[in-house]
């Protein structure tokens, strides 16, 4: 009953919001070339569906990759920062100017990079996009530890290592994630985006530009919307991870 | 043997500097094995530094720190004391058993050996049943009894407390009061216990050190003889003598 409650209103807004925007669209208020009536989208989105689930494939698999990729070496990077004070002092203006990279600006130059026929373009953008959160976030998170727990682990007369494995890791726990949430749905829109600017072209990016180049507006729609399932599917994944990471904050709900 | 033996010890915090600071000056301190030794004084006496230079979680200006019969920090690395602070410092992200467990786990215990040592620890302070809990499901009370298992889980001869009751209310600390008291007895350790209630000070200790501040010294000692360690003990006359003395003692 708790779950309907939440769960109801923002489905019914959104049934609304669909109706009011196919009212809209075919009342002849809005060209269907501008704005594609819903049904429009739908019917495409079935007609289309085995290519729209190919390219989803595709562009996940670049930003699972990405992802991956990025995260690692971004907690990998933090723990460094963390553990010696010049890398620390050092590394966050770099990984600002990394995190102001526009995408638009770095994916035609890696796609001229490699050769036509390879994801890793594509990849390497995903990764440099999700980089820069996951990074500053578990720094922050390594930074802050409990005073009273720096002091209990002087007491047993830990070392600089066990003390990075027992404690700073495990207490940034909540802030990697924090990170890996945002940076999730950042890979995805980076494996995407990432295409419009040429590389390999068999994911959603390519198939929306192509789609939009034919005029077929109803049928990039459905990529797009496809792009937006994908988001939500990595989002979701996300969250799931880190409940199953961090059981001793989901334990407290039940 | 003596538990702690402190000699001609004084501590400066950032010294030759203009904030500094005299947390100790030339103070003297033993306890003897098995005894149960309460400092008391106002916020800023030093009794709080006093017992991290016990632990060797910092260092004196001057002077000397026995702990067990070994310079202080030989005794930190042989883990010759368990410390427990105000806040109960659990891992959050442990459950209540391996928090108990990693003193242990430090140590390179065997696994089998942790496990029942911990469970040994938590029967110790009533929690046998709240071993698979995360720190976050328990109450204030019960947290800090875990740190109190925790503390003693590697047996050590000396338990280091610095107002571990203290963020506490009136019952359940003094019900914590009388299951330390049970503690120390069942496993002679040596406690040193910074406070700043008198009547914690009185009711747990064979000997109150009474501290003042601006330069942190020891004032006085009282040694507390009380017959007996139970609820009558805290209505009887001697007791209300004894928290009179402190209480002199530290208006002095």
């Amino acid at each position: 009953m708790k779950y309907l409650r939440s769960i109801l209103p923002p489905v019914l807004l959104g049934i609304l919001a669909i109706a009011a925007w196919e009212l809209t669209v075919k009342l002849g208020r809005i060209a269907p070339f501008i704005l594609p009536a819903p049904s429009a989208i739908w019917a495409q989105l079935v007609e289309q569906r085995g290519n729209v689930l190919d390219a989803a494939l595709a562009s996940g698999a670049n930003a699972l990759a990405g992802l991956v990729g990025g995260s690692v070496v971004a907690v990998l990077a933090a723990l460094a920062a963390s553990r010696f004070r010049l890398i620390g002092e050092v590394s966050v203006p770099f990984a600002a100017v990394f995190s102001a990279l526009p995408i638009i600006a770095l994916a035609p130059i890696l796609n001229n990079m490699f050769e036509s026929t390879s994801s890793l373009p594509r990849r390497l953008v995903a990764g440099i996009i999700a980089f820069f959160p996951v990074f500053l976030n578990t720094l922050r998170g390594l930074r802050e530890v409990d005073p009273t727990h720096r002091e209990l682990m002087d007491s047993y007369a830990a070392g600089g290592w066990t003390f990075a494995r027992l404690v700073r890791l495990p207490g940034a726990l909540p802030f990697v994630f924090t990170g890996l949430r945002q940076a999730s749905s950042l890979a995805v829109i980076a494996a995407v985006v990432a295409e419009y600017f040429g590389g390999l072209q068999d994911g959603l990016g390519a198939r929306i530009t192509s789609a939009a180049a034919f005029t077929a507006y109803p049928r990039a729609w459905a990529f797009v919307i496809g792009a937006c399932v994908l988001g939500l599917v990595f989002y979701l994944s996300t969250l799931l991870l880190e409940r199953l990471v961090m059981p001793w904050k989901t334990r407290l709900l039940t | 043997m003596t538990a702690v033996s402190i000699a001609g010890v004084s501590k400066v915090f950032n010294a030759g500097r203009a904030d500094e600071v005299t947390a100790l000056s030339d103070v003297d301190l033993t306890v003897d094995n098995g005894q149960f030794v309460s400092l008391i004084g106002p916020s800023g006496c030093g009794k709080s530094t006093l017992l991290r230079l016990i632990a060797d979680l910092t260092e004196p200006t001057a002077g000397t720190v026995t702990v067990a019969g070994k310079p202080a920090a030989k005794a930190r690395h042989d883990q010759e004391y368990g410390i427990a602070f105000q806040q109960a410092g659990l891992f959050e992200w442990r459950t209540v058993r391996r928090n108990v467990e990693l003193p242990l786990e430090l140590r390179k215990v065997s696994r089998a050996e942790r496990r029942t040592r911990a469970e040994e620890m938590l029967a110790l302070v009533g929690l046998s049943d709240f071993g698979g809990h995360y720190p976050a499901q328990l109450s204030g009370g019960m947290q800090q009894r875990v740190a109190i298992a925790r503390a003693l889980a590697v047996h050590p001869p000396l338990l280091l407390m610095d107002e571990p009751f203290g963020a506490l209310d009136e019952m359940t600390r003094e019900r914590l009061q009388a299951e330390l008291l049970q503690i120390c007895a069942k496993t002679g350790t040596s406690t040193v216990f910074v406070t700043h209630s008198i009547s914690e000070a009185v009711f747990l200790s064979d000997k109150v050190v009474v501290m003042s501040a601006r330069p942190g010294r020891i004032t006085a000692t009282i040694d507390i003889a009380l017959p007996t360690r139970d609820e009558a003990a805290r209505q009887s006359p001697e007791y209300f003598a004894l928290v009179t003395d402190v209480r002199k003692a530290l208006r002095a």
